[in-house]
């Protein structure tokens, strides 16, 4: 123990001879490790933030989309050339119907959504529309914040009425309490009847509060003047049998659509726990492509390492001999010129760590990435700095091991 | 074979009664360059007692390196037996060699050899971190004396850049005291010193000599020689001379007679 502190102070020593040197060495460590923690980080502050998501939402909802996914998947040339045929066939009577006939549901609305222009006076943004009816208050997850929601009878008679999110608010209204106000969409008079608390950002960094929601009806009449929907989203009475009911939502589409059993489906039914597994694999294949690269980092960073320690031995030859000729091993020669090339990676190491973080923190204070640094990366990063600088160390380290003390001492 | 050629070989006579630090017996020792060889040793018969001051003197090609060499352990004999105090040691392989230099050899250099980077005491300290024997308290005592033999205390904290090139050969020389050798060997240690700085060094081997130290020097030059009690003459690889030396130089009078060169060097780097 006593030799390895020895080691070590030495390998310091020697490193601090040459700053910049072991500076530019472990450049290719420190970024390497760098790039491993923070893009982890990243992916797991991804995960997470989807996780809240949906935990949010509710783990219980059900979204009915129009076309087949899984057929536009392996159709995507053709899906990315023409209109999409199936587009338009999702309507507000498949949700009467869903809601009719489902037993598994406690409620389906219907959403359109668009971006449109919201102005009021002289101050106009470009918001999200969410167009729904009046269920979407639980079902979307709305909390009014002021005001009230728009009721049914707002759906059924098509009225002008809109609540607003925050940014929009701080955007067109600023101080001014916009309640009552008449706002102007896509140049159509609303009136303001609600605002909605914040929501923040979502996981793909959209802000949702950027946005404006309105009776469905009032949207496909007067705004866009369509009589499709977007989607349709349900929530299955209990987490468990979310499943089935999105089984028995597809089998009362069909039924509604006359599609026959060698029919393929025209709309797609997704609960969430299929979509965190999809997100959750677009993370994954999104860490490990990062860690590829950065494992590539490194490994250059160790060949780095590897060169600097053969210039090292070389440099130091006549230091080796000295050394053996007072008594040193060889294998307290390699011991030291590992420690040396260790100390190098590991130092690297905890820079690149520190490095990380504090790219985490700058990117959680002035991006929408929500980076969360855990202890499994940097334990990763320091046991493969150290495995790196044990690797590329070993050879160097022989090589001054092996030198023959009398040659070694007659070296200029 | 080249080396019966020019080997009368001589069967080693371990003496156990003797009292020497050092007894070898028909070394021999041939470097193949190539296909080559050259024979640098052809069969030296030596001993060295206890508390001996003893010089090897010789032209450059007599085999005074290669002698020095299997002497400080460096390299092993091809033929012939070394008693280093009753250790075979050209039966050892590396790393018992390294337990012998590290323990009962001390080296003392024409270039000194010190570590640039690290200070006197670190330097002095070196032969203590590869030996297991002296640790915390004890390793700074040793530290501190072998500087104070030297005359070296105050400059401690001093690299070998910022030291006169006596004083790095002090350092040096303290080196080589602090795990108290059996012996010490000195090559051509005034070798790049000038004669005043040279003749300081010697002084101190003397000190030490008379305090019981055992030191070989190798030189080429007489002068250097005359400060110890035996001259061996080495030729071809073979001893063809000794000698004693009944009046040495005394380094101390000799300094007395000549210039403080080293004073002046001291005062301009303070």
């Amino acid at each position: 123990m006593k030799r390895f502190g020895e080691s070590v102070k030495i390998a310091f020593q020697s490193l601090a001879a040459n700053k910049l040197r072991a500076f530019l060495t472990m450049l290719g460590i420190i970024i390497g490790v760098g790039a491993v923690v923070a893009m982890m980080s990243i992916g797991y502050g991804a995960q997470d933030s989807i996780i809240s998501t949906v935990q949010d939402i509710g783990s219980n909802v059900i979204i009915v989309t129009p076309g087949n996914r899984e057929e536009q998947n392996q159709q995507g040339f053709e899906m990315m050339l023409g209109e999409d045929k199936d587009k338009e066939s999702l309507k507000i009577d498949d949700v009467k119907e869903i809601e009719k006939n489902a037993t598994m549901i406690t409620g389906a609305a219907p959403a359109i959504l668009n971006s449109s222009v919201i102005s009021y006076l002289n101050k106009s943004t470009i918001a999200t529309i969410y167009a729904s009816d009046e269920k979407a208050e639980g079902i979307y997850n709305f909390k009014v914040e002021s005001g009230r929601f728009y009721s049914s009878s707002d759906v059924k008679n098509a009225s002008n009425v809109a609540l607003i999110g925050q940014t929009v608010i701080n955007k067109i209204f600023g101080k001014i309490d916009p309640l009552g106000k008449v706002i102007k969409i896509d140049g159509k008079n609303f009136t303001v009847i609600g605002t909605i608390e914040s929501k923040g950002s979502d996981q793909f960094g959209n802000d949702q509060d950027n946005s404006l929601t309105l009776p469905i009806t009032t949207a496909q009449q007067k705004l866009y003047g369509i009589d499709y929907i977007n989607m349709i989203i349900a929530q299955s009475t209990t987490e468990e049998n979310i499943v089935k009911a999105s089984d028995e939502i597809e089998k009362i589409l069909r039924k509604a659509r006359n599609l026959r059993p060698d029919e393929k489906n025209d709309f797609t039914v997704q609960n969430q726990t299929q979509l965190v597994n999809m997100l959750g694999t677009i993370t994954s294949i999104f860490t490990i492509t990062i860690s590829s690269i950065a494992g590539i980092a490194l490994l250059v960073g160790g060949i780095g390492i590897m060169n600097i320690m053969l210039v090292s031995v070389t440099e130091r030859t006549r230091e080796i001999g000295i050394r053996k000729a007072v008594g040193a091993k060889n294998k307290d020669i390699l011991f030291q010129f590992l420690t040396e090339s260790v100390v190098l990676s590991i130092t690297g190491g905890i820079m690149g760590i520190v490095f990380a973080v504090l790219v985490s923190i700058i990117l959680n204070r002035f991006t929408i990435l929500s980076p969360s640094i855990s202890s499994f990366p940097i334990i990763l990063a320091l046991t493969f700095s150290t495995v790196v600088g044990l690797f590329f160390g070993i050879y160097p380290a022989m090589r001054a091991a092996r030198l023959n003390p009398i040659e070694a001492l007659r070296y200029e | 074979m080249a080396i019966n050629h020019y080997n009368k070989i001589e069967k080693p006579e371990p003496d156990e009664s003797c009292n020497c630090i050092i007894n070898i017996t028909g070394i021999t020792k041939v470097y193949r360059l190539g296909k080559v060889e050259v024979v640098a040793l052809r069969g030296i018969d030596l001993k060295i007692m206890k508390g001996e001051f003893i010089s090897i003197m010789g032209p450059s090609g007599s085999g005074k390196s290669t002698l020095m060499n299997i002497l400080g352990c460096l390299d092993i004999p091809d033929r012939g037996t070394y008693l280093l105090e009753d250790t075979d040691v050209s039966k050892l392989n590396d790393n018992q060699l390294a337990d012998i230099r590290n323990k009962k050899i001390g080296f003392v250099f024409q270039t000194f050899n010190l570590l640039s980077r690290s200070n006197a005491a670190s330097n002095v300290e070196l032969p203590l971190i590869y030996s297991k024997r002296s640790t915390g308290k004890n390793r700074k005592e040793r530290i501190f004396e072998s500087l104070d033999s030297v005359g070296l205390i105050g400059w401690e904290k001093h690299k070998p850049s910022e030291l006169s090139g006596g004083q790095r050969q002090r350092v040096a020389i303290a080196r080589a005291l602090v795990n108290d050798p059996a012996i010490i060997l000195a090559d051509e240690p005034t070798g790049n010193l000038d004669s005043v700085t040279g003749e300081e060094i010697m002084a101190i081997f003397q000190d030490l000599n008379s305090q019981g130290k055992t030191i070989l020097i190798v030189t080429h030059e007489l002068d250097i020689a005359k400060h110890t009690r035996r001259i061996v003459y080495l030729r071809d690889g073979r001893i063809f001379n000794e000698e004693k030396i009944e009046n040495q130089i005394n380094a101390r009078h000799m300094l007395a007679t000549m210039p403080k060169l080293e004073d002046k060097v001291k005062a301009s780097i303070k």
